[in-house]
Parts: structure tokens; sequence; C-alpha cells
């Protein structure tokens, strides 16, 4: 399963990063929509790594149930 | 200007000696420690004769924790029997006693080395502050709270002195043995306490004769001094607790193997000194802001008010700020516990002691919904505050069920008729919150709903001006909320994974909320940068009920400390020292809840209403300032601070 792959998720956090520059650009920001698109892409992604990566720091596999 | 050079120049003359007085110590103990002790052993001299006549003795012991080899150069612990050489006694429990006389050391010790660190910070913020109105208002606020302090440390020597008094008389054989382990630093803490003392009266005395230029910048200088003092005074402490929980630096019959650092470095040492540090300064906050409260609510003027309501409030901050991290603390201390001795971790939290952690749960929480109470009250002191106050309702909610999940026990004490209507010893749907992976959950909610009410605190009275303060404010719900979805799935997670996977999901649980407190909060500070006031904070309109919950905070941490200090001491059983020196006493086990419970509350009591007489004695000195503050701003009332 893809999710399961952190790569995934830091794909995810670099389109959310970068849809944040193309919405500076080109002044989206303060589209309430597209402000909460970007924001929701990002934390998710975020949340996600931080799951992933403080489990894999002991040892262990955030994952578990979803590769049984 | 000679005479200001003539100061410059005793100052820091006073300095270097303080300096110098702080080194003694650890100079005159480097041989001590270089050879491992502060003794010569025996044993090499006796190697040396033996040697001569070709009978080489040199005893050798395994060291319990670290597993070295060492030579032995102390006594085993001794064996201890109920008598009154070993135990004796008045016609009362001397654990009793001995717990009264150390708790109340604990409570005054942790006191006066929490308010020095605060007023380091405090006078520090002073110096480095450009308004030069504020930076007075800091000085005399740092002021106020060490002279607060400096009665409460005459108290600390004396109930230091009454607490070893009560070691030699009920538990010399004991005591001798922990000195005897000791030995090479003992005085190292007595000379440190004496440093603590002089740094402490020429900090205080020196005040007003350090108040501008590099004078200031020494006198701050000093306060650092006298926080390392205080640290390493804490440190050598816990060594002592530490050693009496999971010993190191000795061979199975307590014989000292010569390498102190193995004594004093022992497997809860860490944990400990990092959950006492910051456990002093969220005590010690509290300590302060109820003193703050006590002063408002006794105020007779609307200057007093405005001055001792923002003091509460930096008070209140300091403890809050400390007390978000406590609970990581405690819990990297229980792991390590259940690293050390798995059983007696169990001992703690599933078995014999359990109930007490139940007890703590609601302590902790009533910690938390009092801080949240407090920040919500503190909102009617801004102009522009309301438009929160109407989501308050939906924090409260969040934060009871967070509450009430936190402190559901797994099982409860039945009679057998309610277990047979229950179907068991666990409630079919209740007991599914009794564990930790729900417990976790629960207390991640209640730190992440305060750390949101702090920053809509900050907001109160201010608008965001930055022009991207719409993405922001979206940027930060969707943190918030994501942060809450992840904790709570985490927790359910937690129910279909096996336990040593589930153990790990507390970390990226701690994680989430953590990041809420550091990037919310730091986004927070740049989107209110140039924001615009929709008021002034007009300091002491607050309601007294918010007073009053600074004091329950403040009353429930120190009762907290009470119950954690009484389980962490209990978790040895019948052990002086955890499998090494038994406890032969007649009071050689575990009291129960109630009576517990009952002693807790004694020392509380006892703490506050002696506390109080402090309060009181600071008082007497504390007549002038209003007057004066009256003298510069007729019919105006101060406003000590606009920002946080």
């Amino acid at each position: 399963m893809i999710f399961t792959n952190p790569m995934f998720w830091f794909a995810l956090l670099g389109i959310g990063v970068a849809l944040l520059f193309v919405g500076k650009k080109m002044n989206l920001l303060n589209n309430t929509a597209y402000a909460a698109l970007v924001s929701v892409v990002i934390v998710v992604a975020y949340f996600h790594l931080v799951d992933h990566y403080l489990m894999e720091m002991q040892g262990l596999d955030y994952w578990y149930l979803f590769r049984k | 200007m000679g005479r200001q050079h003539g100061k410059k120049i005793w100052s820091i003359m006073a300095l270097s000696a303080v300096i110098a007085f702080l080194l003694l110590p650890v100079a005159t103990s480097l041989n001590a420690l270089a050879g491992g002790g502060g003794e010569t052993p025996p044993a090499p001299v006796a190697k040396a004769e033996g040697d001569k006549k070709g009978e080489a003795k040199v005893e050798k012991g395994r060291d319990v924790y670290y597993k070295t080899e060492g030579i032995v150069s102390g006594a085993p612990a001794p064996k201890t029997v109920d008598g009154p050489k070993d135990y004796p006694r008045y016609n009362f429990e001397s654990r009793v006693l001995l717990w009264f006389a150390n708790q109340q050391h604990l409570y005054y010790g942790s006191f006066v080395l929490a308010v020095p660190i605060f007023c380091m910070i405090i006078e520090f913020m002073g110096v480095v502050t450009k308004d030069k109105a504020m930076a007075k208002k800091y000085d005399q606020l740092a002021y106020d709270f060490v002279k607060i302090s400096l009665t409460a440390y005459s108290l600390t020597a004396i109930l230091g002195g009454i607490l070893i008094f009560t070691f030699l008389t009920l538990y010399p054989a004991f005591f001798g043995y922990l000195s005897s382990i000791f030995r090479p630093v003992m005085h190292i803490y007595a000379l440190m306490f004496v440093a603590e003392s002089g740094t402490l009266y020429i900090y205080y005395y020196g005040w007003d004769k350090m108040k501008e230029g590099l004078l200031k910048w020494i006198h701050l200088s000093m306060s650092v001094i006298l926080n390392v003092i205080g640290t390493v005074l804490m440190m050598l402490a816990n060594s002592w607790i530490g050693f009496m929980m999971s010993p190191a630096g000795v061979d199975e019959q307590g014989r000292f193997l010569g390498n102190i650092w193995h004594v004093i470095h022992t497997a809860l040492w860490n944990p400990l000194n990092v959950h006492r540090i910051l456990g002093n300064m969220a005590f010690g906050g509290g300590v302060v802001a109820a003193y703050a409260a006590y002063r408002f609510l006794s105020a007779k003027t609307d200057e007093e008010r405005a001055h001792y309501d923002w003091m509460g409030y930096i008070a209140m901050a300091i403890a809050v700020a400390f007390l978000i991290p406590l609970p990581f603390a405690g819990y990297w201390l229980m792991r390590e516990v259940y690293a050390y001795r798995q059983q007696m971790g169990i001992t703690l939290m599933g078995g014999l002691l359990a109930w007490l952690f139940i007890i703590q749960a609601t302590m902790i929480g009533i910690l938390f919904l009092s801080t949240n109470y407090y920040l919500w009250q503190a909102l009617g002191r801004m102009r522009g505050a309301e438009k929160y106050q109407r989501y308050i309702k939906y924090l409260v909610f969040v934060l009871v069920v967070g509450f009430l999940v936190f402190i559901t026990p797994h099982t409860i004490v039945m009679t057998p008729a309610e277990l047979k209507a229950m179907g068991g010893q666990q409630h079919p749907v209740l007991g599914n919150y009794g564990v930790m992976s729900a417990k976790n959950g629960g207390i991640n909610v209640i730190i992440t709903t305060t750390v949101l009410s702090f920053i809509w605190y900050m907001r109160g009275n201010k608008e965001p001006m930055v022009p991207w303060k719409n993405f922001g404010n979206i940027f930060m719900g969707a943190f918030f909320g994501m942060a809450y979805v992840n904790i709570i799935w985490l927790a359910i997670y937690g129910y279909y994974i096996p336990a040593n996977v589930r153990v790990g999901l507390s970390v990226p649980q701690v994680a989430s909320t953590l990041s809420c407190l550091f990037f919310m909060t730091a986004l927070n500070g740049v989107m209110l940068k140039g924001a615009k006031q929709m008021g002034p904070i007009e300091w002491g309109k607050i309601s007294a009920r918010s007073q009053y919950a600074i004091i329950m905070l403040a009353t429930a941490f120190t009762w907290m400390m009470g119950l954690m200090g009484y389980i962490r001491s209990s978790v040895r059983l019948f052990w002086h020292v955890n499998e090494i020196m038994r406890d032969n006493s007649p009071w050689a086990y575990t009291h129960t809840v109630g009576f517990a419970a009952n002693m807790i509350s004694f020392n509380v009591l006892f703490f506050w209403i002696s506390i109080l007489f402090v309060f009181f004695l600071a008082t007497l000195g504390a007549k002038k300032a209003p007057v004066e503050a009256k003298a510069h701003a007729p019919g105006r009332v101060p406003e000590p601070a606009h920002g946080h």
C-alpha cells in the first residue's frame, strides 16, 4: 500500500508547500477554500510523518495493522 | 565618579569571592572524585602489605547496576532488627514523623529553588527591555519574588535541620549507612548550601546598590550563580532518593565499591532531576501566583489590584509553561522505572499503588481545568476578547471529556453483589477507558486544549494585520484540528495492535501536542507582530473567581506533589534501599489510600498555613510601594504591561 511509504507523505507535504508558494504568488492565500485546501494537505502530511518516524525511531512499525 | 568606580570594584571582588567560594568544594573534592571516593580505600594498602608477605588480599565486588568490578571500600548495609538500637522511637509511628519532616522540607526547598529562577528570568527581561517603565516594573517584580523567598529560605534551612535530627533520632542505622555511602560528596552538599546562602543574601541585599550599568549585569550574573548552586544541590539530594530506589555503585551486600559517580548516577537520577526541576518551577510559580492572588483579594486600591493581577499573571504563565511538559517528564520517569525493574512499574501503575495514580490523574485534570478557567476569566479584562467567549463552551466540553477518560479506572473495588451485577471487575463500556491508550489520548487532548486557550488569550485584544492573516488563521485551525484527530486516532489505534507496538504510540501523541505548543505559539507570535490593539489590558479588572482558580491551582499542585512523593517513596515497599537494605521497622508496610490521603492533606494544610505566615511577613515591608505609585500617577490605574 502506497500510503505506508513515508515518501508518499513527503510528496504530499512537498505538494502542499508548493501550493503555498503558488498561492502566495497568485494572491490566492486569502481565498478561504484555497487556504483550507493547502492547510489540510500540509497538516495531514506532517502528522503522518510525525507518526511514522517517531515510531520508527523506537524500532516500531506505525503501519503494523495495515501491513498484517 | 570615584565612588561609582569603587562600587564597581567592590562588586567585582564580591562576585569573584562568590565564584571562588563556589569552586572551593569542587577543588577540594577533585582528589576524592579522581580516586572515586573521598577516602583512601583500605584494600590497596592491604594489598601492598600483602604483596610484601606474598599473600595478596584484595576483595572485589560487582556493581549491582553497572555490573562492573570494584574494590570493596565500605561496610555492608546493616541488617537491622526491630528494637531501640536500630529503630528508636517515641510513642508514635516514626515513619509518619519522618514523612512530615521530609515533606515540609521538600515543599520549602522546591519553592526556594524555583523562585530564584523566576527572579533571574524576570530581572533579565527588565535588563534587556527597551521600555524604561516596563524595565522598572520587571525589576520590582523580581525583587518582590526574591523577598518572598528569603523568609522561606530560612524556613527551609530550619526544616532541613529538623529532618536530619529526625533521621538521626528515629532511623540511625539507615541514616548512618546512607551517610557512609555518600560521604565523598556530603561536604560538597554542605558547602554548596553555605555558598547558596551567601549568594542569596548578597543578591538580595545588593539589589539597590547594583541597579545600573555593569553593576546590574554583575547582579544578574549572581542570580545565574545562585541558580547553578541551587540546581546542583537539588541534583545531589535527588541522588540519595535515586540510590534508595535504584541503587548502583555498591555490591549486592551494599558495600561501596569506590566509584562515587556510579552511586550518584543511578538509573533513575536523570529522569528524577528533570521531573523535579519542572515540578519545582510549576510549584513555585503556583505558590507565587497564589501569593499575588491573596494580595489581589485583600487589596484596598485599584493600583494594588492592578499590580497583583499582573504579578499573578506572570507567575501563572511561568507555572503553566513548566506544567505543560511535566506530564511528559513524568512519563519518561515511569518508563525508566519500568526499564529498571518491571515489577516496580507494575506495583506503581498496575498494582498496589495504582489507585493513587487515579487520584493523581484527577489532580492533573484539576490543574489543567483551573488553568483554562483562569485564562478564560482573564479574557474578561481585554476589550475585543468577547469574540472568543462564545466558543469557550466547546472547550469546556472537550476538556471534560478528556478529563473523564483520563480519570476512569481500569477496575474498581466492589462488593461481590456489585461484581455479579456488572458481570466482572471491568465495566463493559467504561472499563475500556481505563487503559493507557485512552488515558494518553485524554491527557494530550487536555494539554492541547490548554495551548489553544493560551493562544486565544494571547490574541484576546489584538487583531492580526499581516497580509496573509486569513491563511494563518485557517492553517492554525487546521493544525489544531488535525492534532486532535491524530491524538484521538492514535488512542483508538492502540486498541487494535499488540502491546509492544502500542506502547510506542504515546511518543507521536506527545509530539502532536508539543507541535501545537511550539509551532502554533510561534506562528501566533509572528501573526501578532504589528497587530492592531482593540484596547489595553485592564489590569486589576478581573473577576475574584479567577484568583480563587489560581489558589486552587496552587493547592492542587501542593497536594499532588505530596501524593507523588508518597507514591515514589512507597514503591520501595519493605526496603530502605531497594534490594540492598531491608526495612525491619514495624512500619514497613503500605498505608491504606485513606490514611495516605489524610496525611498528604495534613502536610498541605501545614504548608499553606506556614506559607501564609511567610506572605504576611512579606507584606510588612511592602507598605510603601502603592503610596509611591499613587504619588506618581494620581487617580490613574497603572497598566503594568500592554503586551504579554
